[in-house]
């Protein structure tokens, strides 16, 4: 089985979270895969076993991250390094990866580059009804913490970073 | 490269509908998920009969659902398909074996470009 080829791109995109990370995988434009993958204990080695299980299923051939390095970014210190982790590992087999910041995911999915998860959700629900309506989480008020499932639609926009189409304005 | 695609897409659909594994595994009459499990991670490739119940439930052709398999399984016959046309070829001819050859000769081409275009 071949990684990728130019119609049948197989993208994986990991979105880490404070439990665990989001995922999504993507072929030629539909969604094959999604969801959350919780971890418990060591977490990062946690996600790195997952992760690891996780291409050497799927085999993709590109996998997209959130940039953690970009300014601005306020990931936690153990999300970032879990990021260059999963990067590491991810180079290790040879898989292409490529980084999107959060205000770059924005500017894709929203014309004047604003907009919330929550809305970012339900743009994605929308594309992806069968898949992803289900899933989409009751709008966050102040008081709440941001839903587990949200982790999916991270992943899901960034993997859809690498063919989505910018917004008309 | 062999083949790009996956060998199945049966977690895809069933995530889709939004079952679960042991809701699969119930409808195609096995007592846990474990089997469905089996197939999704490529460890075990389903019956025919089961085939044809994902086919059911999915409401996708099993060509559809196990895209990779049907890739490969094509792709030996186009090579099997080359072989017993140039072996034929080397026999007598007759009105019949003309017939077969170009049978033959047509469906490894048929075969081979569709996997090139893949």
């Amino acid at each position: 089985m071949s990684r990728t080829n130019e119609k049948n791109l197989r993208v994986i995109a990991i979105a880490p979270s404070t439990r665990g990370f989001g995922f999504a995988v993507a072929e030629g434009g539909t969604l094959i895969d999604w969801g959350v993958k919780s971890v418990k204990g060591n977490k990062n080695l946690q996600c790195l076993m997952k992760v690891r299980e996780m291409i050497a299923h799927y085999q993709p051939g590109v996998m997209v991250l959130e940039d953690h390095s970009a300014k601005g970014s306020r990931r936690s210190p153990r999300i970032r390094m879990l990021g260059d982790q999963i990067i590491a590992v991810a180079r290790k087999q040879k898989i292409m990866v490529t980084m999107f910041s959060r205000p770059q995911v924005r500017k894709a999915f929203f014309s004047n580059g604003k907009g919330t998860k929550d809305a970012l959700a339900e743009i994605l629900a929308n594309r992806f009804p069968e898949e992803l309506r289900y899933r989409l989480p009751a709008k966050r008020r102040p008081w709440m913490s941001e839903a587990y499932q949200i982790g999916i639609f991270d992943a899901v926009a960034l993997a859809l970073m690498i063919q989505v189409p910018k917004p008309s304005s | 490269m062999s083949s790009a695609q996956l060998p199945n897409y049966l977690r895809a659909n069933r995530k889709r509908l939004g079952l679960l594994q042991d809701d699969v595994a119930f409808l195609l009459g096995a007592e846990t998920g474990e089997s469905v499990c089996r197939h999704e991670r490529f460890v075990r490739e389903p019956s025919l009969a089961i085939a044809l119940a994902y086919e059911a439930i999915y409401q996708r052709p099993v060509r559809e659902l196990f895209a990779g398999l049907y890739q490969e399984i094509e792709k030996g016959i186009a090579t099997r398909a080359q072989t017993a046309s140039d072996r034929t070829c080397l026999k007598k001819t007759s009105l019949h074996s003309a017939r077969k050859i170009q049978t033959l000769a047509d469906m490894a081409a048929r075969l081979f470009s569709k996997d090139q275009n893949l």
